[in-house]
């Protein structure tokens, strides 16, 4: 078997437990939910834990409700599959559903998390291998080393945020709450924007420390005329990770004009990226007229140009850039349905 | 720097007390320490689903899942299948299980308990469930073997019969092919 | 010898089959269900120690010390070996021994095994591994097997006398150029093979026990446990005799397990100096560096067809990446050329194949053995000169048919022959004559035939004795047990001799055991590769039968005071066809023979007949008899990403009797699959750094059931003279079709030729892209 290293494991049952235990880690400890990206992880040796703080008992951190605003509250422990069939999230913002449904295989998303989504390691085609090999090829910065297989001679780990739902919630502007145990300075809460969350750097791509409690994610209410897609590049029809992902969003006003657009693409480097042009070029168009159309053409365009996909994951990226304006194109029809 | 836990685990129906180390996971303990074999282990890190076991009733991947956190789970692996289904009135094996020997889509075998336990959990979702739903239930299973071609027949024909309906011939018969069923209608598989 | 009896492709008893021909329940098939099938990994063994096997970091190295003694100090450890332990060097094929258990002065893949530690449990195991200190000393590294054709210093295997060359041969049949000068179409094009793994399922697992007075039990996942016990037995230094190799319950082999492997003699080795019992379990990781895939090649062909579509000559050049050891290499490489002169008739051959070494995990024998390579670019050339010709692919393939009862160009022995047939079926049933040629943009039709040996007579090592022996136990209860060496990897092969018994001695399915693949209770089989086993141990079993049922016969005739003519027993109920009513029931027919002959019992051999061309490695590839396959390919292809949608594959492969119809069509279904999606998916290779380009089964991605085209079997059934009730093989033929049938899909989809494997989207769009340019130099749209 391809065993685990050896860690101590608690199950505490409150927010406030897990907090005060994650704090007691001295940042030795790993927060656990669905398991499928941390356990693979720590198997593969890049990711270490003296402590594993299992999120599994602390029934607070679940669920799926309305907000008193229209948009959504949502519990990091809530599984992908809940919220890939959740009515609201259907409504609300269809582009979570969709990404939340095309994430890996169906036992991943009955196990897998929207918390463990959202705080999903990076992935590179150097760094999700085992130690035997890692060791044989030489360290990177992500783990132990010094150099970058992906950008020789660079400095900073470029590998990809490859979370399907993170360019949903971008998209859908969501914010997220973060919870450490309190100290003399303050009750250790914060909240975030989403893109907030996130930093251009693969060893580590985000702005709260691992043992910091995601403990809500917030959606804002979205207009009547709200339309949302995901569309995922991918080789395989399940399991596969995304080799590219691009979310939509497109707020019609009641003449079914766009009022608001918004593009944001995953998989291609540390941080989700939202295509500049989108909304200067989309807003004002209305899908179905030729002003739309062109504007559609020119978004592809700059998608394009402002994408480029690196060898960090695998597959050719050269192919993964040609497919930028193609999965804008698909993004932006999932979206219209 | 492992601590050894006592769990109380529900397995196949039966309270189980057993220890296991922090940074087992299910899957070993299963197979290694309770003995239960039948769930077996492809890759041991989420990517061929032949370790699935059904936890509260959904397939998930015993791999992935630290034993420590199985407590108050009720845990069904491919050994309660038969078991599940006398205890709730059948005779002979669940259905499903039953269908996948006619169909001969047990080939090597290896990847088969978690497939069965997948298209159980289906089957109890969704009782008539289409091609296209099957295929996209058993699609975190890998199979090397049957070309998935008489798993889904498999699962068709389970839901033939227990619907009443005409099974689907496959191509290379001229007529029902299969031999007899050992499996009454009733049982888990109806449940 | 009776091992070469023929017994006639009819029904035992008369006009009609009881068993065979009917798709029974695998006889094994229940404890799969049910999860009490008991392979490898599942065999826990009082006090067993559990070893790990340290791996080199390095490609190609020189080992200038090993130094152990932390591992050993560490609590829980109980022994390390090292190269030094097991020096013999093995290999499946007697003339190539080349490789060691543990590395003996040096490395030459990474991932190659240096050291192995027996631990109380993985964890400790895991831990002594990492104590391990070796120094070694780099060596340049061969990654191209174009550059160790030409450079051959460093050696990657010092002793072999053709420098980087593993395996050369060259044969030549007719006057091949004279023949490209008759046809009226040549053409001459290059064709690239990648690599592709097993990935059966299961890992590779062994588990060794000893006793006190130094008997040694084995159980592995080995496919052959007739090679493993001799080549085990031989570096332990003990006799055969002494080792007792078991095949447990196996979760996939598919050639993967084939060879004998480092683990099978580390953990008796182990096991020999701890006194306890030893288990080994490989990661998928490690399994991916076993390997023993299919062999990358480069392959040239040139073949000429006159206007109305005979074939004149084929001339075939190719280059093989063997990885870093031989393993069945010299066979891959005469089956590169031997199998290709079916199933159409060729007046003239020739062909040139180069294995070499490089350092890469080792390349052997996968699905389809050394004849998937050169049947796909032989057969994309086939549709190529088609359309030169304007024929109809399935056309130009009929009238090249080479028949039945005939001679290859390279001296094979036709059989019979269904080919024609599968042709009809296929076309029938994808509906070809409405459809090829007429679907939409981006959606397509494609064909491709072959043929695949059923065993051949090529023993791996030369003996003049049985290829299959069976043995069959027989007593009063009414319950006959047959032992035999045939291995069962899922495929079926002990449900087939569960048939043949059935059908033989008219016994119920239930009254029948299986014990299998057990080198202390089972005659030898030399087990399953090259589709042998349905042929040669169902040969074997009817044999058996046929000498047990005599024997059966004899002693109730006797008791009837009736000519042994009249004794029917085929039907479960044993009676006199004169006198209908004088019958007893099979069991008590057994009692009689026991109480007449003594203990009951028979055994069963098959050996193939003298066959092959006269010349040198002329029975190489040279079968008892041969099975055809044709199929079509449906299509679609997203012309703006490259995405190959794989829509369904009919399958018509003329497996001669279908023994079990069912198991025939697992088989058809399951090549069909792993052929075409190893096109699509499937990339077995090493990076720039000449590490495996990711060993894990993520990113080796094996099809899921959404990705799988409907599959269609569609049985043809040409009754051999030979074969077991004239039954043939349907394990590794059917797959063959299905590369070069897609790629010429793909070609009726959107009208590119895609000759280099894999076909991945950024290649397909490319070529869509090289397309659209050429055609808008030439203004035409030629699809
Ligand atoms: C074969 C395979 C295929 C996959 N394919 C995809 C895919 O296509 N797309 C995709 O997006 N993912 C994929 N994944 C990854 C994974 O399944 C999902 O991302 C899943 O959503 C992770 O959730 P989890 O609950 O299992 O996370 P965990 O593994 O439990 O956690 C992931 C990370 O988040 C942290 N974390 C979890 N919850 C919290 C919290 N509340 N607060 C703070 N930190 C937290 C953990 O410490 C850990 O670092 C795949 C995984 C596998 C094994
Ligand atoms: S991007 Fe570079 S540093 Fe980061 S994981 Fe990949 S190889 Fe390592
Ligand atoms: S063993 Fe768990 S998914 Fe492969
Ligand atoms: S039956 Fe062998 S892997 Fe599925």
């Amino acid at each position: 078997m391809l065993r685990l290293p050896k860690f101590n494991l608690v199950s505490p049952k409150s927010i406030d437990e897990v907090v005060q235990a994650l704090a007691d880690s001295k940042g030795r400890g790993r927060i656990l939910a669905g398991g499928t990206d941390l356990l693979p992880n720590l198997k593969h040796e890049f990711i270490e834990a003296d402590i594993v703080v299992s999120l599994g008992e602390v029934d607070e951190l679940r669920g799926i409700e309305v907000s008193a605003d229209g948009g959504l509250s949502i519990g990091p422990l809530t599984s992908l599959a809940d919220i890939a069939s959740n009515e609201h999230v259907l409504r609300i913002a269809p582009a979570l559903a969709q990404a939340a449904g095309t994430v890996a295989g169906p036992q991943h998303r009955i196990m897998g998390t929207i918390g463990g989504n959202v705080m999903l390691d990076t992935r590179c085609q150097w760094i999700n291998q085992s130690h035997f090999w890692r060791s044989s090829l030489g360290f990177c910065l992500k783990k132990d080393g010094t150099a970058c297989h992906v950008v020789e001679g660079g400095s900073r780990c470029v590998a990809a945020a490859s979370n399907d739902t993170a360019a949903a919630l971008a998209s859908l502007g969501a914010s997220l709450d973060f919870q450490n145990a309190p100290t003399e300075h303050g009750d250790g809460k914060r909240t975030l924007e989403f893109e907030a969350l996130f930093k251009a750097d693969g060893a580590w791509n985000k702005k709260v420390t691992p043992t910091e409690l995601l403990t809500r994610i917030h959606i804002p209410a979205t207009p009547r005329g709200h339309r949302g897609g995901y569309v995922k590049l991918r080789l395989r029809g399940s399991i596969d990770f995304p080799l590219l992902g691009v979310a939509s969003r497109l707020d019609l006003d009641e003449a079914g004009k766009i009022e608001h657009a918004d593009l944001v693409v995953i998989a291609l480097q540390a941080r989700p990226t939202r295509v500049r042009k989108a909304a200067k070029l989309l807003i004002g168009t209305t899908p179905g007229q030729a002003n739309y159309d062109t504007a559609v053409a020119q978004v592809m365009d700059a998608a394009y140009k402002q994408c480029t996909p690196l060898p960090n994951i695998p597959g050719d990226h050269e192919w993964r850039q040609e497919m930028v304006p193609v999965y804008v194109k698909r993004a932006l029809a999932a979206a219209l349905g | 720097m492992s601590s050894l836990i006592a769990l109380e685990l529900m397995i196949n129906g039966d309270r189980m007390r057993v220890s296991a180390e922090a940074h087992w996971t299910l899957l070993e303990l299963l197979r290694y320490e309770i003995g239960l074999t039948g769930s077996k282990q492809g890759c041991d890190k989420g990517d061929c689903g032949a370790c699935t076991v059904l936890v509260d009733g959904k397939p998930q991947l015993s791999c992935l899942i630290l034993a420590g956190t199985a407590p108050g789970k009720q845990i069904q692996t491919i050994e309660g299948l038969q078991p599940a289904h006398r205890k709730a009135g059948g005779t002979g094996l669940d259905p499903v299980q039953d269908a996948f020997d006619r169909c001969g889509a047990l080939q090597c075998g290896f990847c088969q308990s978690g497939m069965m336990l997948s298209a159980r959990a289906l089957l109890n979702e969704n009782p008539t469930p289409d091609r296209a739903e099957i295929r996209e239930a058993l699609s975190g299973n890998l199979c090397r073997c049957t070309g998935y071609t008489q798993i889904v027949e498999a699962v068709e024909l389970a839901v033939a019969e227990s619907v009443g309906a005409e099974p689907k011939t496959p191509s290379w018969a001229k007529d029902k092919p299969w031999t007899e069923s050992l499996s009454s209608k009733k049982g888990g598989g109806d449940q | 010898m009776g091992a070469r009896d023929q017994h006639g492709s009819g029904a035992p008893w008369g006009d009609d089959f009881r068993a065979v021909g009917k798709s029974l329940r695998k006889i094994e098939g229940l404890s799969k269900a049910t999860g009490e099938a008991v392979y490898a990994d599942d065999i826990v063994l009082p006090g067993m120690l559990h070893a790990k096997t340290l791996r080199s970091p390095h490609a190609h190295a020189r080992i200038v010390s090993i130094d152990a003694s932390k591992a050993l100090a560490l609590e829980g450890v109980h022994a390390v070996i090292t190269g030094a332990d097991l020096p013999t060097k093995y290999g499946v094929i007697p003339w190539t021994k080349d490789e060691n258990a543990l590395a003996v002065d040096k490395v030459r893949f990474i991932g190659d095994e240096v050291a192995a530690v027996a631990a109380v449990d993985e964890d400790t195991a895991n831990a002594a591994v990492r104590l391990i200190e070796v120094e070694y000393e780099e060596l340049y590294s061969y990654f191209e097997p174009e550059e160790s054709l030409e450079r051959h210093e460093p050696a990657i295997h010092e002793k072999n006398k053709h420098g980087n060359v593993s395996k050369h041969v060259e044969l030549d049949f007719g006057d091949v150029d004279a023949a490209f000068a008759s046809a009226d179409v040549v053409l001459e094009d290059d064709f690239v093979f990648h690599g592709s793994t097993h990935a059966a399922i299961e890992p590779h697992c062994a588990v060794a026990r000893t006793s006190a007075d130094g008997l040694v039990t084995l159980w592995s996942s080995t496919q052959i446990t007739h090679y493993v016990q001799r080549e085990v037995s031989r570096v332990l230094g003990i006799p055969q005799s002494r080792l007792r190799v078991i095949q447990p319950v196996l979760g996939g082999a598919f050639g993967g397990k084939s060879d004998p492997f480092s683990l099978e003699f580390v953990v008796s080795k182990l096991a020999l100096i701890t006194g306890r019992p030893v288990k080994m379990l490989w990661t998928r990781e490690e399994v991916f560096y076993a390997h023993r895939g299919r062999h990358p090649m480069n392959l040239r062909y040139k073949t000429g067809v006159t206007k109305d579509g005979q074939i004149t000559g084929v001339d075939a050049k190719i280059l093989i990446d063997g990885g870093s050891y031989s393993s069945f290499g010299l066979v891959t490489t005469y089956y590169s050329g031997q199998l290709l002169t079916g199933p159409y008739d060729f007046p003239s051959y020739r062909f040139n194949s180069t294995r070499v070494f490089t350092n890469k995990p080792p390349c052997g024998p996968k699905r389809g053995h050394g004849s998937v390579q050169p049947r796909f670019a032989f057969e994309i050339q086939l549709d190529e000169l088609a359309e030169a010709i304007d024929m109809d692919p399935i056309e130009l393939r009929r009238k090249n048919d080479i028949g039945e009862s005939t001679k290859t160009v390279n001296g094979q022995r036709v059989t019979s022959n269904g080919f024609g047939r599968c042709l009809d079926e296929v076309e029938r049933a994808s509906e070809w004559k409405s459809r090829r040629g007429k679907l939409p943009m981006g959606a397509g039709l494609g064909v491709a035939g072959s043929m695949y040996i059923s065993g051949t007579n090529y023993p791996i090592y030369p003996n003049d004795m049985p290829q299959a022996g069976i043995q069959l136990k027989v007593d009063r209860s009414g319950l006959v047990t047959a032992f035999t060496g045939g291995n069962d990897i899922g495929q079926g092969s002990s449900s087939v001799v569960r048939t043949i018994l059935c059908e033989e001695l008219g016994l119920d399915p239930l009254d029948v055991r299986v014990v299998a693949a057990d080198t202390d209770l089972c005659p030898v089989d030399l087990g399953a590769y090259s589709s042998r086993v349905t042929f040669m141990v169902g040969n074997a079993t009817i044999d058996a039968c046929r000498k047990l049922r005599k024997l059966i016969v004899e002693a109730v005739a006797a008791k009837w005071e009736i000519d042994a003519k009249r004794v029917y027993l085929g039907t479960g109920e044993v009676f006199d066809t004169d006198e209908r009513e004088t019958k007893i029931t099979t069991r008590e027919a057994f009692e009689i023979a026991e109480a007449f002959h003594d203990t009951l019992g028979s055994t069963g051999a098959y050996n193939t007949p003298t066959l092959g061309g006269d010349y040198r490695g002329g029975s190489i590839g040279a079968s008892p008899a041969y099975s055809f396959t044709a199929h079509v390919v449906e299509v679609d292809v997203d012309t703006e990403t490259g995405m190959i949608d794989l829509k369904n594959v009919w399958v018509a492969h003329d497996c001669g009797r279908a023994l079990n119809p069912m198991l025939v069509a697992g088989q058809m279904e399951g090549s069909a699959y792993m052929g075409i999606v190893e096109a699509v998916f499937e990339n077995h290779r090493v990076n720039r750094f000449g590490l495996h380009s990711g060993p894990s089964l993520l990113d080796y991605p094996l099809a899921t059931s959404v990705d799988t085209p409907e599959l269609h079997a569609l049985i043809v059934e040409s009754i051999d003279p030979e074969g077991p009730y004239g039954g043939k093989e349907a394990g590794e033929g059917p797959l063959h079709p299905a590369l070069p049938a897609l790629s010429n899909a793909i070609f009726d989809a959107v009208g590119i030729r895609l000759r280099e494997l894999p076909f991945t989207p950024g290649r397909v769009l490319a070529a869509l892209r090289e397309k659209a340019a050429a055609d808008s130099q030439t203004g035409g749209t030629s699809c």
